[in-house]
């Protein structure tokens, strides 16, 4: 992350001032300073600049925002409905600015296209440049080493030489790059540290390419499923069904499912009383019609697998079952109704009964399951979430629907526009209690309930690549920052009266997790220890001039 | 399994003895910053000797040493006269061999809250048999004692004992927020926290977020100090100049600042990623842009933002360190405002 971008001799890219047309122009006259080559690269180094690429993270940053503050159609699509409802002036504005789909908005893409093409832009040239630097060697010592920013000096009985090549040994055996020269030794170390850098930027283009074959291949659908009910993997027969953009219904992997039973427990006792404590659905299911059916215990965090296909346990409920008989005495409804929790602590549902076929007119009902239910002051509530005392509270209607002209209706809401309600107080009903209708339009019996799961449905063959590239991109992160690049230098000298003065310098041209200090300590104590070894009597020296010069380089700034 | 009482009380005995640890700390810090022995010493000399960073491996002081250790020799000690290492300043950490009394017993007061600090999760770990960091109670005892271990090693290791203030102060106050207004009694987790990912996920994003606090308390540390070190140059009169004076220079309190953050982002960088690979499992996706998610996404962006600001000429200093901050405000919307005010999939504060 932290490595510098761009060729620029000085070192410094961030500050290049905007030449168009370059210094190296070609093509054209000298003349003709704007040309469209010149343009192209002017605009080029523009966007592969670290600046550019600053501005374009914190957009990038700042471009997220609305995404978790709206509601977004690719998360909550109900929000959405709700928010039209509540803002009907400023919603369908914010839709032509794609705000409630910042994350598939183009000018979304249009930040993190320009960012990576910018990433790119800077790090492909750095990994040539980084594999020609391969065999290169370290740079030749500096004349004075006291004014590296670590230094050590002493003095030892060994001929210049002889301490130079063992210095050399003593470095080279640590793997450090060497060259040599007269009356003295350069090592380097660390180039790991620019590898890891540009592995890291690399596996982050890696994760774009992962994302985007997820987006092409994979699907994501969802399916809401009450026990003892059966559903098979078609487009047709899911509740919701996403495809990416190069799959089609046929592709489907054509298993079944049916959900035998499912329990969720509660805790039933103390603070946290009613949250639940464990979910579980028992299911069986086959990997294709005709094939033997399987058994498999579906709960949260333990998905089931069918055919590189993995089906999710996101959600749960209740259907109440019901049965209306309409004015002709004719039984026109049986079965469970999904109602949907809107709170919760008590799990208080809401749902709505369609009866289309009623006689002489449609009836509705919409209203309330309490899995257990209580009167708090005249108002009716549901105390926990477990069915302990259920019970469903109805308004009825009757009229038209409004099911045959029109656009698709939700399952879960009545457009009353068609319909008038009936004078008939709403008052709980427990399980096997009925509520007659006035003038003869039928009767509603709420016979028991059921439960139901929903389940999340998807494939994404992009997941193991992304995986893949994150985890390199870790990797890369970690040899950026803990690998530093660092030289050290050894001068040897004949000095008066036979002796020899050694001088070491170090320099970490990238230090960011610090430590090149103790390093240096280190290698500079080894280094004396080998010479200590060859040459047994050493004079004792004190501390140098110790000249502080400026700190540590750890600034991963330095150099390149 | 049922919660264990006991252990349960324990815990929470042991978070009150350490808010009141840390408070006496926090107290002996400040007593030093008024009657310390440096209170009313010279000024800070012009030329600073940028040196606090380099006693790397130094023992750490011991009280009543008079003298500065002699030179950082860390390792083996080479065997007879060893080679006079002088990296840039060494041993001239101002704080070396001279810590005051008022020092001293805050950094035992602190080493004491750490003590019950540590044991007050563990035993809230046992009382629930599990990873305790699964609400936003836990959550916060857990990021304070990181926090507060990560302060412990750079003040030992970097002498940076003074800004001891800076950070206690904090996390007195967040551990007080936390045994009062957002307590949650010991529990089970929901089904959907039910998962070995917890302790993975959770216990890296605890770590850097850890990291990020002692990051962003240095950050404003080295804005005043600079603020003061600019307006004094300029020979402008400062306000609370005193503390500065003793403090470390900025220059040393923004590279220590840096070294944490370049803990922290690789720890949120593979915190994003186990949380991703748990998404996966729980939930059928890797990334869903989940409002929790996105916010750890533009805290990570804003983050590495902030890495390469500093590698950028024309950003460093200053500029990084708001951008330091701003990651850090991103960090606190995500823990506060997202994860109990924006319903999404990670509403798990266990707060209503």
């Amino acid at each position: 992350m932290t490595g510098v971008r761009t060729p620029a001799a000085t070192g410094q890219p961030a500050q290049r001032e905007p030449q168009p047309g370059g210094p190296r122009r070609t093509g054209g006259t000298p003349a003709a300073p704007f040309g469209v080559l010149g343009w192209a690269r002017w605009v080029w180094r523009q966007l592969t600049s670290m600046r550019t690429a600053l501005v374009l993270l914190f957009l990038l940053a700042v471009a997220s925002v609305p995404g978790s503050v709206l509601p977004q159609e690719g998360i909550d699509p109900q929000a959405v409905q709700q928010y039209y409802v509540a803002h009907p002036s400023l919603a369908p504005l914010l839709a032509r600015l794609s705000l409630f789909s910042v994350f598939a908005a183009p000018w979304f893409a249009a930040i993190y296209l320009l960012l990576f093409a910018s990433l790119a832009g800077c790090v492909i040239p750095r990994t040539f440049r980084l594999a020609g630097s391969a065999r290169q060697q370290p740079p030749r010592a500096p004349a004075n080493l006291s004014r590296l920013p670590l230094t050590a000096r002493y003095e030892t009985a060994l001929a210049p030489d002889e301490a130079l090549a063992a210095a050399a040994a003593l470095l080279a055996g640590k793997r450090f790059r060497l060259r040599t020269g007269d009356g003295w030794v350069a090592a380097e170390k660390g180039y790991l540290r620019e590898a890891g850098n540009l592995l890291f930027h690399l596996a982050l283009l890696g994760v774009l390419v992962a994302v985007c074959v997820g987006g092409m291949f994979g699907y994501k659908a969802n399916r809401l499923l009450v026990v003892g009910d059966s559903f098979a993997n078609t487009a047709t027969d899911l509740d919701a069904f996403h495809p990416g953009r190069a799959v089609s219904a046929t592709d489907l992997q054509p298993f079944t499912i049916t959900l035998g039973k499912f329990e969720a427990s509660y805790v039933t006792s103390g603070a946290l009383r009613g949250q639940p404590s464990r979910f579980d659905a028992l299911i069986r299911y086959s990997a294709q019609p005709g094939a033997p059916m399987h058994g498999y215990q579906l709960r949260v965090n333990h998905p089931l697998a069918v055919d590189g296909v993995r089906v999710f346990l996101i959600g749960h409920g209740y259907a109440p079952v019901f049965r209306v008989t309409d004015g002709t005495g004719r039984v026109v409804f049986d079965g469970p109704v999904p109602f949907i929790a809107v709170e919760q602590a008590g799990l208080t549902s809401e749902g709505v009964i369609k009866v289309p076929d009623a006689h002489p007119q449609q009836l509705g009902f919409a209203g309330v399951f309490l899995p257990t239910a209580v009167d708090v002051g005249g108002k009716l509530g549901s105390a926990f979430p477990a069915p302990l005392n259920p019970a469903v509270s109805l308004v009825s209607y009757a009229g038209n629907l409004g099911m045959d002209s029109g656009p698709a209706q939700s399952v879960y809401q009545l457009d009353t526009s068609g319909l008038r309600q009936l004078p008939i107080r709403p008052r709980p009903l427990a399980p096997g209690q009925s509520m007659k209708l006035p003038d003869g339009d039928g009767t509603l019996t709420f016979t028991g309930y059921r439960q139901w799961i929903s389940l999340a449905i998807t494939y994404d063959p992009g997941t193991l690549p992304a995986l893949i590239a994150g985890m390199t991109a870790l990797a890369g992160l970690l040899l950026s920052f803990f690998v530093r690049r660092r030289r050290m230098f050894v001068r040897a000298a004949a000095a008066p009266g036979g002796r020899t003065v050694v001088e070491l310098g170090g320099l970490a041209r990238s230090d960011a997790a610090g430590g090149f200090e103790s390093e240096f300590a280190t290698l500079s104590g080894e280094i004396s220890s080998a010479h200590q070894a060859r040459a047994p009597a050493v004079l004792e020296q004190g501390p140098g001039p110790g000249p502080s010069g400026p700190p540590a380089a750890d600034d991963p700034t330095e150099g390149e | 399994m049922p919660i264990n009482e006991g252990m349960a009380n324990l815990s929470h005995y042991a978070f009150v003895a350490t808010v009141v640890a840390y408070a006496l700390a926090v107290l002996a810090f400040a007593c030093d910053f008024a009657f310390g022995r440096d209170a009313l010493g010279p000024l800070r000399p012009a030329q600073q000797p940028a040196a606090d960073l380099v006693a790397v491996g130094a023992p750490p002081a011991s009280p009543g040493a008079g003298t500065p250790p002699p030179g950082p020799a860390p390792g083996p000690p080479p065997p007879g006269p060893g080679p006079a290492v002088t990296p840039a300043g060494a041993g001239a950490g101002r704080e070396a061999g001279r810590l005051g009394l008022w020092v001293r017993v805050a950094i035992g007061l602190t080493a004491l809250g750490l003590a019950a600090h540590i044991l007050g999760v563990i035993s809230r770990g046992l009382a629930v048999h599990r990873v305790p960091w699964g609400d936003m109670y836990e959550f916060v005892t857990t990021v304070t004692c990181v926090a507060v271990i990560f302060f412990f090693v750079l003040m030992i290791r970097y002498r940076a004992y003074r800004l001891g203030l800076f950070v206690l102060g904090p996390v007195v106050i967040l551990l007080g927020l936390a045994e009062t207004v957002i307590y949650t009694p010991a529990g089970q987790l929901p089904p959907a926290l039910q998962s070995y990912w917890l302790a993975i996920h959770v216990t890296s994003i605890t770590l850097a977020t850890g990291a990020f606090v002692v990051a962003a308390l240095l950050a404003v540390v080295y804005l005043l100090a600079d603020r003061h070190d600019r307006r004094a140059a300029a020979g402008q009169p400062t306000r609370s100049g005193a503390i500065f004076r003793i403090l470390p220079a900025p220059k040393v309190i923004d590279q220590l600042a840096y070294r944490t953050v370049v803990f922290g982002f690789p720890l949120w960088t593979f915190g994003i990623i186990a949380g991703a690979i748990w998404a996966d499992e729980a939930w059928g996706r890797y990334w869903g842009w989940d409002p929790t998610e996105t916010w750890a996404f533009i805290t990570w962006v804003v983050y590495a933002g902030y890495l390469h600001a500093r590698a950028t000429a024309g950003w460093r200093g200053r500029k990084s360190a708001w951008i330091q901050l701003i990651g850090f405000g991103c960090l606190l919307f995500n823990t506060i405002v997202v994860s109990i005010l924006i319903k999404g999939l990670h509403s798990y504060a266990g707060l209503s």
